[in-house]
């Protein structure tokens, strides 16, 4: 029941009433604007009895930095993390949106979610939107079964590999890997082939810059190094651009003052008799 | 800075075959998953599991295989359970062409269904690009099937022992990958028999070589 | 051209030490003909929260009265003032249910958290990806602009107001390199227990 006083609640999903009329803009030769990408170099790789994620955090608006440090790495469950690279919107969506299904999964379940659950979930959910939701994403977790990890396509096919990179840098890292990865390599020798794989991502891909951001999973726990290092500081001003106070024109000035309301709450003890 | 590559759906531009011998099926792929020019896996599995005794050899579109592949094995676990015994080969495959016509608009997908059952013993359906479904003795797919269609038709011999069979698809994938620029890698082989599967692979390194080396 | 640019506009928001800034240009146009010059574009959605939505015009209103809405049931249901960051979540969420049919707008949120006072700023693109630095955000036409003089003007813990000299100075002598972008502009400063929003005197040209 929709009235002009009442608007109706809109109904779960996507909504694809703006559809038509964007197409007509369109058609009047008004090109659509470009989404964030997060351009982006992410890798896995499994170490002995682990895995380790890796992520640059640049993120970009067609030739723009949109975001120096933005987050890549992002939470699955609590022994589950998942990089994402193509339309950063996408990846952050549709990785929250497994995410918590995964946690009713859990809750329902009385277990710890598995790494395939959350891959099939992930590439059925792609697959069901042919490509359209340009999400590429590198899966990795550790379960009742060991160490996992995946590597996720838009279209919704996926690979089980022992190390894999993607987006604009994975050419980078990829080289990186294949001339050093082995199997079974100790924590700190693998944390520092994925900070050489992004560093690789980083420095020699323009979709990719800023920091490095790392994460490790064992049975023991997660290790989430965000920022583990600051690839691009950047210089400190040797002078100070700050404007004399007085120095903007001003019309016209409205003053909106605020009540502050402080409730005290005193809070009952529960009687537990 | 989006090159083809980032973009191009995953396919596995393959060398696929299947060939029968006396007690079952040899299976074999290359190993190779390509988005436009880059190869996004060196070590992919095609021959994927659909029963304990059917398997699948998936060559096209990677993601549309892959759901394929998941949807059958669903309903054939479901079937297997209702049954109290192993579905038929035959029946596997008429569940792929069903997929595969109805679909057939908006799926990229040729798929060698191969497997042992109690009736008919080991068989190969081939379902290519379009859903329909034929039955074979010896059946190649994939991009790198052109190149090896005449050294089939010459070397296949119905009844032959499992190490011929084995040596017959391996020698045959090699020649196809080393004429096809979209397959390559190491081979996978599988034997499907009364007794289940035994898989190997063979490394690239070990891939036959013929007469340029 | 884009259609994000039809009708122009230049729009940031930053943060201060206990204060957040919010100013945008006061334009309306249609392309290159300017029809309006007191286009307000800046919303309060609270006593400590503001709404940049520059973009399509159409959209900036279609979307302001959708997301009041929402705003207002979720005050109604809670009993509860609405904190910056649910109004981005809200924000960015409505924006990605339109993922495949976009609204084009790319929303900024500047406030103060109405438990904590915590300074929040934040933007995001037109399907509803969240962008949240410590410094500064810009959206609208002249973002290219905006971004190079925020990254040479912006400094940490800027008090009230100098945080309204940088803001003011930083939109308008980047939207002086915009032809769509101008006619006046307002700032808005957020504090605790005030929030001051002044018009500006700009090039009319």
């Amino acid at each position: 029941m929709t009235s002009i006083l009442c608007p109706e609640i809109p109904n779960a999903g996507f909504s694809f009433e703006n559809c038509k009329r964007n197409t007509l803009l369109q058609s009047k030769g008004l090109s659509l604007p470009k989404a964030t990408k997060t351009g982006t170099t992410i890798v896995g790789i499994q170490i002995k009895d682990g895995i380790v994620l890796g992520a640059d955090t640049r993120a970009t608006e067609d030739t723009t930095v949109a975001d120096k440090n933005c987050e890549k790495i992002h939470y699955i469950a609590p022994n589950i993390y998942c990089c994402g690279a193509g339309t950063a919107a996408d990846t952050e969506m549709s990785t929250q949106m497994i995410s918590s299904q995964l946690a009713l999964h859990s809750l329902y379940t009385n277990r710890q979610v598995r790494v395939c659950t959350a891959n099939m979930m992930l590439k059925q959910y792609l697959f069901r939107y042919q490509g359209y939701i340009g999400a590429a994403l590198i899966l990795g977790g550790v379960d009742s079964t060991g160490p996992h990890l995946y590597q996720i396509y838009p279209h919704g096919s996926t690979d089980k590999l022992p190390f894999t990179t993607m987006g604009s840098g994975s050419l980078a890292a990829m080289a990186v890997f294949e001339s050093r990865w082995k199997p079974d390599m100790e924590e700190t020798e693998g944390i520092q082939l994925v900070r050489d794989a992004i560093a690789a991502g980083i420095f020699n891909d323009l979709g990719s810059g800023s920091n490095v951001d790392i994460c490790v999973i064992r049975k023991s726990g997660v290790d989430y190094k965000r920022t583990y290092e600051e690839a691009n500081k950047k210089g400190t001003r040797q002078n100070s651009y700050r404007y004399p106070r007085g120095a903007t024109a001003v019309l016209s000035t409205k003053i909106q003052n605020i009540e502050i309301e402080t409730t005290v709450q005193h809070i009952e003890p529960m009687d537990t008799a | 800075m989006d090159s083809d590559w980032m973009n191009a759906p995953h396919s596995t531009g393959t060398s696929i075959m299947a060939a029968e011998f006396n007690g079952g099926v040899v299976i074999g792929a290359d190993t190779r998953t390509t988005t436009g020019a880059y190869i996004a896996n060196r070590v992919t599995d095609k021959l994927t599991k659909v029963t304990d005794h059917i398997y699948c050899c998936r060559s096209g579109s990677a993601a549309d295989t892959q759901a394929i592949a998941d949807i059958v094995s669903y309903h054939l676990g479901f079937h297997g359970m209702e049954l109290g015994e192993e579905p038929l080969v035959e029946t596997s495959a008429a569940v792929f062409q069903e997929l595969c016509y109805n679909y057939r608009d908006s799926l990229m997908a040729g798929i060698l269904v191969a497997g042992w059952d109690k009736r008919k013993g080991g068989q190969i359906y081939s379902i290519p690009i379009g859903g329909m479904c034929v039955r074979q003795n010896v059946s190649i797919g994939g991009s790198g099937s052109s190149y090896v269609y005449g050294y089939v038709d010459a070397n296949y011999k119905p009844g032959m022992s499992k190490e011929a069979c084995v040596d017959f698809v391996t020698k045959t994938l090699a020649l196809a990958m080393s004429r096809d620029g979209s397959s390559g890698g190491c081979i996978r082989i599988g034997v499907i028999t009364k007794d289940g599967i035994e898989r190997k692979v063979i490394l690239g390194s070990a891939v036959p070589k013929f007469y340029e080396d | 051209m884009s259609i994000l640019t039809y009708n122009g506009g230049a729009m940031l928001a930053m943060k201060g030490d206990g204060c957040v800034s919010i100013a945008a240009d006061k334009r309306y146009g249609i392309q290159m003909q300017t029809v309006g010059t007191n286009f307000q574009k800046i919303f309060e959605m609270g006593p400590h929260l503001y709404v940049g939505l520059p973009g399509l015009a159409t959209d900036t209103q279609t979307v302001m009265e959708k997301i009041r809405f929402r705003k207002n049931l979720y005050e109604l249901r809670e009993n509860r003032k609405i904190s910056p960051k649910v109004m981005a979540s809200m924000l960015s969420n409505m924006l990605y249910e339109k993922r495949f049919g976009p609204f084009f707008v790319e929303p900024i949120v500047a406030g103060l958290d109405p438990v904590t006072y915590e300074p929040f700023i934040c933007n995001m693109d037109l399907i509803g990806c969240i962008n949240k630095p410590d410094e500064f955000v810009v959206g609208g036409t002249a973002s290219a602009q905006l971004y190079g003089m925020c990254e040479s003007v912006w400094e940490p813990n800027l008090g009230p107001d100098d945080l309204f000299e940088t803001t003011s100075q930083a939109l308008m002598n980047a939207f002086d390199r915009d032809a769509i972008s101008g006619w006046g502009a307002v700032v808005y400063i957020i504090e605790k227990d005030k929030v001051t929003i002044k018009d500006l005197k700009t090039r009319m040209d």
